[in-house]
């Protein structure tokens, strides 16, 4: 192997999900194999790295100030659904049933990994807030402690700010239990603790 | 549960075993150092994919190997006739069960119960209350996954807090780590308190059985601190309560991580006030305990694995002992010498320099 050949492995195995293997046949199709997509690649990778970036409102992926969901005029900007990281945006957003716009973190509290609030996309949100511009708050972060922890952080400082008009905020978390379509049989047994937990009444 | 094929390859001292069990119990007998232990390891450690000597799984690879396994053949009270494979490499373990891969240890926890009753027993009483949690805690986890959950979550909010108390980080982020943390310990300690309510009764029984003296046993959960009613609310306010006193200490200075098990024989501690053969029958009675739990949970009779216990007892205790583990439990032991005639037929195995030879029945 060639010392700029060894470089460029080194820089694909960065990525994430990606091991020595991997990054080695990558480095591989690309130079040797496959030479005629690599000019694609690199005015793509260039490309990206001038226009994509986050949106200043809300931390999506966004190629102006804003991202499309931000600038999209048909939807509800008055409830914010906050999301750990870009690709939960992504799945809330295939299910095609949600209105609102988002708040992307970009992490979540977690101590263990020395991430605090200085180190998540905290601000902005109480920016936001603080701004009067919101009514209510989705939380869709994960369902463990560290989620848990960082939906109380969000709540402890923001359930007291109020929306243009006086209105208190309103402030809910996403529900945990069964998937759609699957029986009860085939739940593991700490997930049908969670939907047990959050059974609600049925009239 | 019986364990009627057995196969080991590359584990610990013994390069390669296959041996059949008819019976119902068997012997392993042989000087120290031949592998005995490691044969009950190597079967202990199909309950809950850990060895019952150590938290290393490299150390279980014969020297110089770079894979071991084990694979045995149950006939199972739920399951029927069940083939388990475990592959121990240097970065984990596979397991397969009737050929089908094993994903996640929910799933097979609790399915292959063993119980060990160790030589190293005694600590259980001697020494610190982190053992005594740790027996609870394994008894409980495993016939029960989500107690195994709220146990992990219980550690994880308890890390995050510490972290934070060692960083003396704000309020508010202390705050958001209670949270869990109250909730989790809440969950726990209730969790616990019903588990130790239930073994007792067993324990109580067991201890009868085999000290057949005028005293009793009885455990009972002893809570390091028991903030107002035990629901989450009164948890967490007792996290914010000792928040200050907590970042001093750099550290969670109180909580269900600092429980303890009381073991009381005739109403007195076991630990301070048992005697030598007291605490020898107590250690037992706790063991039986978590067999019948296992029993009582999930209808699955576990497989006893006894390493080097009976040679410890009296005769009168190992009379006793014997006639409480009852007749449809299957028994490993391990001894230097061959058990007395009394205690019924065996399946003798011969041990040395890891390997096994089987001898002719009586």
């Amino acid at each position: 192997m060639t010392p700029a050949f060894e470089k460029l492995q080194q820089a694909l195995k960065q990525l994430p999900g990606v091991g020595y293997r991997s990054a080695e046949r990558m480095a591989l199709h690309l130079l040797v194999e496959k030479p005629a997509q690599l000019p694609a690649l690199v005015a793509a990778l260039e490309s990206a790295a001038r226009t994509v970036r986050r949106c200043s409102r809300c931390g999506n992926l966004a190629e102006g100030e804003l991202c499309n969901l931000c600038e999209d005029a048909r939807r509800d900007g008055a409830v914010v659904c906050v999301v750990e990281h870009v690709p939960d945006l992504v799945a809330m957003e295939r299910s095609g049933a949600y209105r609102g716009v988002y708040h992307v973190l970009h992490g979540r509290l977690s101590p263990i990994q020395g991430v605090g609030p200085a180190d998540i996309n905290f601000a902005a949100l109480e920016a936001r807030v603080r701004s009067g511009e919101v009514r209510e708050l989705i939380l869709a972060l994960s369902n463990d402690v560290e989620g848990e922890a960082t939906c109380h952080f969000i709540t402890q400082h923001l359930a007291a700010e109020t929306a243009a008009g006086g209105a208190p905020i309103k402030v809910s978390r996403i529900g945990f239990g069964l998937p759609s379509g699957g029986g009860v049989l085939y739940a593991d047994a700490v997930t049908l603790k969670s939907a047990l937990d959050g059974r609600r009444d049925y009239v | 549960m019986r364990l009627r094929r057995l196969t080991l390859q590359n584990f610990r001292n013994i390069a390669m075993a296959e041996l059949s069990f008819a019976g119902r119990q068997q012997f392993f007998v042989g000087p120290n150092g031949q592998g005995k232990t490691n044969l009950l390891e190597a079967v202990g450690f199909v309950t809950a994919l850990r060895s019952f000597r150590t938290a290393d799984t490299r150390l279980l690879l014969a020297q110089g190997q770079r894979e071991a396994a084990i694979a045995c053949d149950f006939e199972h009270e739920v399951q029927g006739a069940t083939k388990l494979v475990i592959r121990l490499h240097g970065e984990g373990k596979e397991v397969a069960c009737d050929g089908e891969r094993v994903t996640r240890l929910a799933d097979h926890l609790g399915r292959f119960p063993t119980v060990v009753f160790s030589s190293q027993d005694q600590q259980l009483i001697r020494g610190a209350p982190a053992l005594r949690r740790r027996w609870l805690d394994l008894t409980l986890a495993g016939t029960d996954p989500v107690y195994l959950h709220g146990l992990q979550n219980y550690h994880r909010a308890l890390a995050g807090r510490n972290q934070l108390l060692k960083r003396q980080a704000a309020t508010a982020e202390l705050a958001a780590f209670e949270q869990p943390l109250g909730a989790a310990a809440a969950a726990l300690v209730a969790a616990r308190r019903r588990g130790v309510a239930a073994l007792a009764p067993h324990v109580a029984a067991g201890y009868a059985q085999i000290s057949a003296g005028a005293e009793t046993a009885d455990i009972t959960y002893a809570e390091d601190s028991a903030p107002g009613d035990g629901d989450a609310a009164a948890w967490h306010a007792h996290f914010a309560r000792t928040r200050a006193r907590d970042l001093q200490f750099r550290g969670t200075m109180s909580g269900p991580h600092r429980d303890d098990i009381d073991l009381r024989v005739g109403a007195r501690a076991a630990r301070d006030f048992g005697s030598e053969g007291q605490q020898r029958s107590l250690v037992l009675a706790l063991r039986l305990a978590q067999v019948s739990h296992v029993r009582e949970c999930t209808g699955i009779e576990p497989v006893l694995l006894a390493d080097d216990v009976l040679g410890e007892l009296d005769p009168t205790r190992r009379r006793r002992f014997w006639a409480a583990l009852g007749e449809a439990r299957q028994v490993l032991a391990t001894g230097t010498e061959l058990p007395d005639a009394e205690l019924g037929a065996w399946d003798v195995f011969r041990v040395a320099g890891g390997g096994f030879a089987a001898e002719a029945g009586p």
